[in-house]
């Protein structure tokens, strides 16, 4: 990539591209974006179903797009109330780390083939996969540290639907690693562009990665960890203000990251990008990528206004029975077809 | 039914109902945690809910209830008879028409009152309206408290609809005190059958959307099915009342059993469910008001012209109510009845309100105020649910059982 000069500086093109990767496109620009258009959308089709407006006062003129960005300064503004039996360094680190480990992947994973994420691993996958599910466990820990019963058996339902739900979305994404015989995304992309996007090549593995991806960013119906006429917040009751406002970021940043990644194995990435010539090639496959994402988080947000929650045991029978049965059934079938397609 | 001894009872209840599962563990620690949902709660409404949990199974479940009592039957010995009829509609504000009328059907048996045929028939519309507005809330809160916020929302907006109706005959919203001694305050606007018919029309198109969202809902029915169920020999001990003992395959219904105002001139049916469960009471509420819808219909039809009060209280009418009375069918409350004595003697009333059988007895010492009026709900007859249904359930059951049985702690606590 080319070195771009300013005056006596000389500001090398990977630099440039790092910082555009990580603070821009498929990073922390497009997710604060995205996130806020997303729940706008959200509460725009929940309130047309609903019939009523949705979002309407804050920036009237655009239907109360702002409306997100409001509640985020009122909850900056709140006054963050620390309560006393607190386990202080867990309570206040915890959902901190959650977001952290949340975000983190994006560096690792690449909108485009010419150009190397800002870190590349040549078995990005697995490490996404890695690092994705660390961030429970703080989401454990903020349960536990927050001295409330409430809290406590939120972030136990978390364990138990994390447990049950994780190993099948891991299974169904190493089975489609083993078809494409890479755990790097760019091969992952090659292959589909050779065959066919992963969705037709392995469906029960796409049913099953996408049914976990709603149940570990906790959307309808599994929004069980949360559960309010329950549990008031689950993990998250005894918090207020901006930690509050974090805490509820956390599962929409985790739906975009797992939408991504979902959008590369199965989706065929930044597929159909042609153009070989870096800058473009950047900008055309983050904005693919961004819209398969983008539509899967709004399909993902949308069951809100069609299904309640299941019960915790449901959920859990749920995970280890069909699901899990049917992760089992992907890989079975992704080793039978990478062997057709040798 | 034979009546059986308490002790009886007791022990009966103790073999079919507790499904407690014995622990052996009596205090609180690394095994059983006491909940206490409520009374600031978002799943708990104006009570506490103390729930024994052991692991995700609760063990014991009281009800803790008392947190909004408003003393009514006391205010009510303060007070002349007329200012109660607002008074007994605050308890169950979704469910207002139902009490008033119980409570003044046992003042007009203290006075000797007749209701002219009109009066009646448009007690009945009303009573049926606000049964719908109230099944509808019922419904909604049932929805929310198993997370399903799209039936929230159309169950409050589908409500509206029958709250502007009520508006239309009554001139309030939800507080309409519409019956009074000897009739009703105002006759129906000349456009209100329109209005009826538009009104019950679309609520008939929004019952089969109800059904594809909600009552066909695959999360639905597996968070309800076969959850707290409430067996007929159970419930015919407890004393539950109301869709709650429908749903258990008792068909009772002081619609039915007693008819008051209009009921015995209608022809319309009750609602039964075998299963017992929170599925069956859920359906339950739906099914009556389809019926309610026909109740509507016809009272509309077969309602007679004629006076909408009793002469003996249109006799002390003074001119300009007179002139009122004959220009706009509104009805002003001679002065005579604010100091009201009816003769000594009770007098007893019952009604089905929308929850289940509501009961006035109304003591007179012939002074201006009653000696004695008690007052039972259905919520309060039917709370004692939450002891015997809730055990052997999960956590997560509790919201489910509790929206089904629409309790609602405010008529509870009076």
């Amino acid at each position: 990539m080319m070195a771009v000069v300013i005056g006596p500086f000389e500001i090398p093109g990977r630099l440039i591209y790092d910082f555009l990767h990580i603070f821009i496109l498929p990073g922390f620009g497009a997710v604060l974006v995205l996130v806020i258009l997303i729940i706008w959308a959200e509460r725009k089709m929940a309130g047309l179903i609903q019939l009523r407006y949705g979002p309407l006062h804050v920036s009237r003129r655009f239907g109360g797009i702002l409306q997100l960005v409001a509640d985020l300064i009122r909850y900056s503004f709140q006054e963050f109330i620390v309560p006393r039996n607190v386990d202080r360094i867990a309570y206040l680190t915890g959902p901190a780390l959650a977001l952290i480990f949340s975000i983190i992947p994006v560096a690792f994973i690449p909108v485009t083939p010419y150009v190397e994420p800002p870190i590349y691993i040549s078995s990005n996958i697995l490490v996404v996969l890695a690092l994705l599910s660390i961030a429970p466990i703080f989401i454990i820990v903020t349960g536990y540290a927050s001295d409330n019963k409430f809290a406590f058996i939120g972030s136990l339902r978390e364990a138990f639907l994390m447990i049950s739900y994780e190993i099948p979305f891991i299974i169904s994404i190493l089975s489609m690693a083993l078809l494409y015989r890479s755990l790097d995304m760019s091969g992952a992309v090659d292959f589909q562009a050779r065959y066919l996007p992963g969705i037709l090549l392995n469906p029960s593995a796409a049913l099953v990665a996408y049914i976990a991806i709603i149940r570990i960013t906790g959307r309808f119906p599994f929004e069980i960890s949360e559960a309010e006429s329950e549990l008031v917040m689950g993990p998250y009751t005894e918090y207020s203000g901006l930690m509050y406002g974090v805490s509820m970021g956390i599962g929409y940043i985790k739906l975009y990251i797992y939408s991504m990644l979902f959008s590369i194995v199965f989706l065929g990435g930044w597929l159909p990008l042609v153009s070989g010539d870096p800058v473009s090639s950047y900008l055309i496959g983050g904005l693919i990528i961004l819209i398969k994402t983008s539509i899967l988080m709004l399909i993902s947000v949308f069951l809100r206004s069609v299904y309640p929650r299941y019960r915790v045991d449901q959920a859990i029978r749920l995970g280890w029975s069909q699901i899990f049965f049917l992760s089992i059934v992907s890989m079975i079938w992704s080793l039978a077809l990478s062997y057709v397609l040798r | 039914m034979e009546v059986a001894g308490s002790q009886d009872i007791t022990q009966e209840l103790s073999k079919e109902m507790f499904r407690a599962v014995e622990t052996g563990i009596k205090e609180e620690g690394e095994r059983l945690i006491e909940l206490q949902i409520g009374p600031a709660h978002p799943g708990s409404g104006h009570m506490r809910i103390l729930a024994w949990v052991d692991g995700d199974v609760v063990v014991r479940c009281d009800p803790d209830i008392g947190f909004v009592h408003r003393t009514i039957e006391k205010l009510s010995e303060n007070r002349a008879y007329i200012k109660t009829i607002p008074l007994v509609e605050r308890p169950s504000l979704l469910d207002t028409t139902p009490m008033t009328i119980g409570y003044v059907n046992a003042v007009e048996k203290l006075m000797g009152v007749d209701v002219p045929p009109r009066a009646k028939y448009l007690r009945t519309i009303l009573a049926e309206i606000t049964r719908i507005a109230s099944h509808f809330y019922g419904i909604g809160i049932l929805a929310i408290f198993l997370g399903h916020s799209t039936g929230f929302m159309w169950a409050f907006g589908d409500r509206e609809v029958m709250i502007e109706l009520a508006t239309m005959l009554t001139g309030a919203r939800i507080t309409y005190a519409y019956a009074i001694p000897g009739g009703v305050r105002r006759d129906m606007p000349q456009s209100f059958p329109d209005a009826v018919e538009k009104g019950l029309r679309y609520i008939e198109k929004r019952l089969k959307d109800w059904e594809k969202i909600f009552l066909n809902n695959p999360v639905v029915e597996r968070r309800l099915r076969d959850v707290g169920i409430l067996k007929p020999n159970v419930a015919r001990m407890l004393g539950v009342t109301g869709p709650n003992v429908r749903a258990s395959g008792i068909d009772y219904d002081v619609r039915m059993v007693e008819p008051y105002e209009a009921y015995d001139e209608i022809d319309f049916m009750i609602p039964v469910a075998e299963e017992g469960d929170s599925y069956a009471r859920g359906l339950i509420r739906f099914k009556e008001i389809e019926q309610s819808i026909n109740i509507i219909r016809q009272a509309i039809k077969k309602i007679p012209d004629g006076e909408i009060i009793s002469p003996q209280i249109s006799r002390l009418f003074n001119p300009l109510m007179k002139k009122i009375y004959a220009e706009q069918r509104r009805v002003k409350l001679p002065s005579l009845m604010a100091t009201l004595k009816p003769p000594k003697g009770e007098a007893m009333a019952r009604v089905e309100a929308g929850r289940g059988e509501a009961l006035f007895h109304v003591v007179s010492d012939g002074s201006t105020n009653p000696y004695r009026f008690r007052f039972v709900t259905p919520s309060f007859r039917n709370v004692i649910l939450f002891k015997y249904l809730i055990p052997g359930h999960r956590v997560a059951d509790i919201p489910a059982i509790y929206g089904s049985l629409d309790y609602f702690p405010p008529e509870a606590d009076r």
